[in-house]
């Protein structure tokens, strides 16, 4: 029980570190990014690309995801430009489809095999917790996890950087007219939280694999975390994770016949009662 | 139906029917849709095997199973030529059965040959039936494919998904699991026919199950839950089922949280077999599955097509190559007594076909409408630095369970 | 998709129905009418199965401009409803019976209920969040039909459905069947058409491009909204069941989140709103995806996702905004 909690904590970090990057290009720009997950398998099959070549590669494959992640925001970014005046509906199907170029495009160059990756030298193995057995690796998800949720929290709730993301999420046309340039802050949102996505790929490539079809998978995974957390909230993005984390573990020992039914329902609980989010305020519409 | 002022619907229907008649050819109203591949002896056949999506890799060893048969034996089923049409099943029967009635419908094909998804080869069914012409399955494991759900013009040369895990069920109660094994595999229909015949020879041999786990189908890919669940069920040796990224997934996560060296993991033979045996790496060492054959078989026949095979691609055959060049190979003994090409004749002609003797798998007969074949027990072990399913056992002829 | 989102307009515009030049319109409809039930005596049967599946999803796509074009509610769950009426359909088929209105009227019927069962939480949301819950009500149903093996048949899905029959005799005949096909899905494009043109139509298209307007001018909107959802999906379940008629299976991927995003593809390919271009934009999908796919090495979703991303920029109306427009634009 006390590691399947633990685990809950490593798919919950995992997920908070995916999902925290969608919901400020949500919360800020109002684009709904469905191509979210492509860009996590992309970063996915990077990371199994270079995982033969020990640290380096890890290392490597992290250095390149995170370059290809600002770029990809980049360009997604001037695309959503043009469509800045129309419906969420444009945007998102704009995203939808870029997401099946993505995938398949992907799929053309590594092929439809699954792929394993394994976890970096010295990470690989197992050591002993609560009495049990736990992946190396995934311990050091958590720490690293944690460690960006603060870091993240504090560039956003204590820097100058932090309060123009945090104003323009609450009324954009005040920051505009405050002489920002506001297309300036949606692409480096945008970039970063693409970076966020490839980064996330190449860091759960040890739990999930690389594979077809793992894109939408997670993409929604990743949007139950932001509607339930919020959109457009660090705070709740973290949280929605978390939760998402223990449900998805945790519920899976205690209820397993439901198990695949308890993600979608505390969807709806949550859209339900709150439709806001946990954490969101009903501006960011 | 006498002269009648009023009309009914079959009059309707009727009068529809025959309207084509009078149109030009090409029409899709009226009877039978054409497909007789007279004068000279040739026949077509249609190969549908996946060419993307996840059983991309599986299509690939099929084909090339039927291709290196084919050009073995001169292109030819004895005095008729073998001209080939190959479709793309896809991934589910939203895109294999239309791959199957493309083959049928729009190049006339006589025989239909491949079939990866249990789905998709119940779901062409009646499309067979309707059509009076033969499929030969060269995957797909549903045991209703060749019982409940029979019709005279499926047959298969693979596998039941039964017949597989029972091997191992009264294997494993025959040495000292007795009293405890954990059963898990996917939460869907194959999983269920899996641990279902494992779980009924396994009792029947005296051995007690201790637990079970579904984990819901392509969806799953943290077992840690399950992992959890088996340490605490006291089980003495885990049996499983997975294929593709599960597999792989699976088999990793059960050494990294430390169960591999605890608690021994046996399997269904697709747990290790064919692509995904490399991306398990390490982490599938020792573990020991059942199937009705390993590229390692010692004998004449598999020994010739090892070479071959690996000579023309560079890689080394999996059971789905031979379970589609068995295809061809019965098809070519089929085609000694048939009196015609459409699905009755060539079933009866199938029914007579005996012992397949030359097959790399070792002989082999119809039981029914499926294979009656040797299975045997597998270690995966590191040759050379490379990792293999090495025979450890026989364990004699089985047929699909009842 | 909210009312801040869009810009104003004046209540009058939106509340009046479209003016169709009624002659013209009906010879039109008239001659495709005619040439589409000519089409299997000229087609091989397998032009005509696909043919047969065109239609199918065009009736489909039509349900689901119901919500997306005409109401201004983007679901990407509707593939959900599709499958709820297959499967009813193709249940009843096997074990009633497969006489011709019974498994049309239990798959509109379940279809409807589904969308009544689930759509009192769905017409509470708006824009993206309406999105995203469509988008977990369908994933949810997909889990329903792939685990409830003794009703659905699980992973493998509900085989062996037997052919639909007029009076007794069966439609033994990809022809016969398509038929059929065609002159069910004919009655509820004609369905919705009437609706849409109708007096509730017209409230609809207000809640689209005004809901606090409509609102405040008496509407019940979110009653108005939960009835469409509800017929949107009896219309998804008639198309359900002609898939069943025509597949005579139906999977879990019937149901699942890229049936809902091809639909949605061929909506805003013909023009959110616009009837005729939802069954052009299926034709288009079904073409590439069961005609060309197989072709391309199974990189048909590789061309769709061309698609989707060019006709957002190209075509901001879908190809019903290529038409020259006589009336003054409102949405």
């Amino acid at each position: 029980m006390l590691v399947s909690i633990l685990n809950g904590f490593a798919i919950g970090f995992l997920l908070f570190i995916l999902a925290v990057g969608l919901s400020l290009v949500f919360g800020m720009m109002d684009v709904l990014n469905l191509a979210h997950g492509a860009l996590f398998l992309g970063g996915a099959y990077l990371g199994a690309q270079f995982a033969g070549d020990g640290w380096g590669g890890f290392l490597g494959a992290l250095g390149i995801a995170a370059v290809a992640g600002l770029a990809a925001g980049g360009v997604l970014s001037l695309m959503t430009e043009p469509l800045r005046r129309r419906s969420h509906l444009d945007q998102a199907l704009l995203t939808l489809g870029v997401a099946l170029v993505v995938a398949e495009l992907l799929i053309i160059v590594f092929g439809d095999d699954p792929l394993a990756v394994p976890a970096p030298p010295g990470l690989d193995g197992s050591v002993a917790v609560f009495g049990a057995t736990y992946p190396a690796y995934r311990l050091v998800l958590i720490g690293f996890g944690a460690v960006l949720a603060l870091v993240v929290h504090l560039v956003v709730d204590r820097t100058r950087v932090g309060a123009l993301v945090r104003a323009t999420v609450a009324d954009r046309e005040m920051v505009a007219a405050l002489g920002v340039d506001n297309r300036l802050v949606k692409a480096g949102v945008f970039a970063v939280g693409s970076l966020l996505a490839t980064t996330a790929g190449v860091l759960g490539g040890p739990v999930y694999g690389a594979r077809p079809g793992l894109d939408s998978t997670i993409l929604i995974l990743a949007l139950v975390v932001v509607v339930i957390g919020g959109l457009g909230s660090v705070r709740g993005a973290l949280v929605g994770a978390l939760i998402i984390g223990q449900v998805d573990t945790l519920g899976r020992v205690l209820l397993p016949d439901l198990a695949s039914f308890i993600l979608f329902a505390a969807l709806a609980v949550v859209l339900v009662v709150r439709p806001q989010g946990l954490f969101g305020t009903a501006v960011a519409r | 139906m006498t002269e009648h002022p009023t009309i009914t619907r079959r009059r309707l229907l009727a009068l529809f029917g025959a309207v084509p008649v009078l149109a030009a050819c090409g029409s899709s109203v009226g009877g039978g849709s054409g497909g007789t591949s007279g004068g000279a002896k040739a026949i077509k056949v249609g190969l549908v095997v996946p060419q993307s999506g996840v059983y991309a890799a599986l299509g690939t060893d099929m084909q090339r199973g039927w291709d290196l048969w084919l050009e073995q034996n001169g292109g030819k089923f004895g005095d008729y030529t073998v001209t080939t049409v190959v479709a793309d099943e896809g991934e589910t029967p939203q895109t294999g059965v239309p791959a199957v009635q493309k083959v049928l419908q729009s190049d006339g094909v006589d025989v239909v040959v491949g079939i990866v998804n249990s789905a998709t080869a119940l779901g062409v069914a009646d499309t067979l039936k309707e059509s009076k012409k033969l499929l030969i399955v060269t995957n797909a494991g549903a045991g209703a494919l060749t019982g409940k759900a029979r019709t005279p013009y499926i047959w298969r040369t693979s596998f039941t998904n039964a017949q597989v895990s029972a091997a191992m069920g009264a294997h494993l109660a025959q040495s000292g699991f007795k009293d405890g094994v954990f059963a898990i595999a996917p939460d869907y229909a194959a999983g269920a026919e899996v641990i279902a015949g494992f779980t009924k020879a396994f009792e029947a041999g005296g051995g007690k199950v201790v637990g079970t786990a579904k984990p819901a189908f392509g969806k799953t890919s943290d077992y840690q839950p399950f992992l959890t669940q088996i340490q605490q069920s006291g089980a003495k040796a885990t049996f499983c089922f997975f294929s593709g990224s599960e597999a792989i997934t699976f088999v990793k996560q059960y050494q990294q949280f430390g169960l591999a060296g605890t608690i021994p993991l046996y399997g269904s033979g697709f747990l290790t077999e064919g692509s995904v045996l490399k991306q398990q790496a390490d982490a599938a060492l020792g573990v020991q599955t059942t199937l009705h054959y390993t590229d390692q078989l010692d004998n004449p026949a598999n020994k010739a097509f090892v070479a071959a095979y690996q000579a023309k691609y560079q890689a080394s055959p999996s059971t789905f190559s031979v379970q589609t060049a068995d295809a061809a190979n019965v098809l070519n003994r089929a085609l000694k007594t048939a009196t015609a090409l459409d699905g009755d004749a060539l079933a009866a002609a199938l029914g007579g076909v005996g012992a397949v003797d030359d097959s790399p798998r070792g002989s082999w007969t119809f039981d029914g409408q499926t294979p009656r074949q040797t299975m045997y027990l597998r270690k995966v072990e590191n040759v050379n630095g490379t990792l293999v399913n090495a025979v450890v056992q026989d364990l004699g002829q089985q047929s699909q369970p009842r | 998709m909210t009312a801040v989102a869009s810009p104003a307009v004046p209540g009058g515009t939106a509340a009046r129905p479209p003016r169709l030049t009624c002659g013209r319109g009906a010879l039109i409809s008239v001659v495709v009418l005619v040439v589409l039930a000519a089409a299997p005596l000229f087609l091989a049967p397998f032009a005509t199965t696909t043919l047969t599946r065109v239609l199918v999803f065009a009736l489909f796509a039509v349900s689901l401009d119901l919500l997306v074009g005409v109401t201004g509610l983007p679901s990407l769950g509707h593939a959900g409803y599709l499958g709820a009426g297959a499967y009813a359909a193709g249940w009843v088929s096997i074990n009633v019976t497969a006489e011709a209105p019974v498994p049309l009227l239990v798959g509109a019927a379940v279809g409807a209920l589904a969308a009544a069962l689930t759509g009192w939480v769905t017409v509470r949301s708006a824009g993206v969040f309406f999105l995203m819950l469509t988008l977990a009500i369908g994933e949810t149903l997909q889990q329903v039909a792939d685990s409830w093996e003794s009703v659905t048949g699980g992973a493998n899905g509900l085989t062996g459905v037997p052919l639909v029959r007029l009076a007794g005799t069966p439609l033994a005949n990809v022809g016969y069947t398509y038929w059929y096909v065609l002159a069910v899905g004919a009655l509820g494009f004609a369905l919705v058409a009437v609706l849409v043109r109708s007096p509730w139509g017209a409230a609809l298209r207000g809640i689209r491009d005004n809901e606090p307007r409509m609102r405040a001018l008496g509407y019940p909107t979110s009653l108005y909204k939960y009835v469409v959802f509800v017929v949107a999906g009896g219309v998804a379940g008639i198309a359900g069941s002609l898939l069943v008629a025509q597949q005579r299976l139906v999977t879990p991927a019937d149901l699942g989140f890229l049936t809902s995003s091809f639909a949605l593809l061929a909506v805003v390919i013909g023009g959110a709103g616009s009837l005729w271009g939802a069954c052009l934009g299926a034709a288009l999908v079904i073409v590439i995806r069961d005609a060309l796919g197989p072709s391309l090495d199974g990189h048909g979703t590789l061309v769709l996702g061309v698609v989707f991303v060019l006709v957002v920029y190209l075509l901001p109306r879908g190809a019903a905004g290529l038409r020259p427009r006589r009336r003054r634009e409102n949405a």
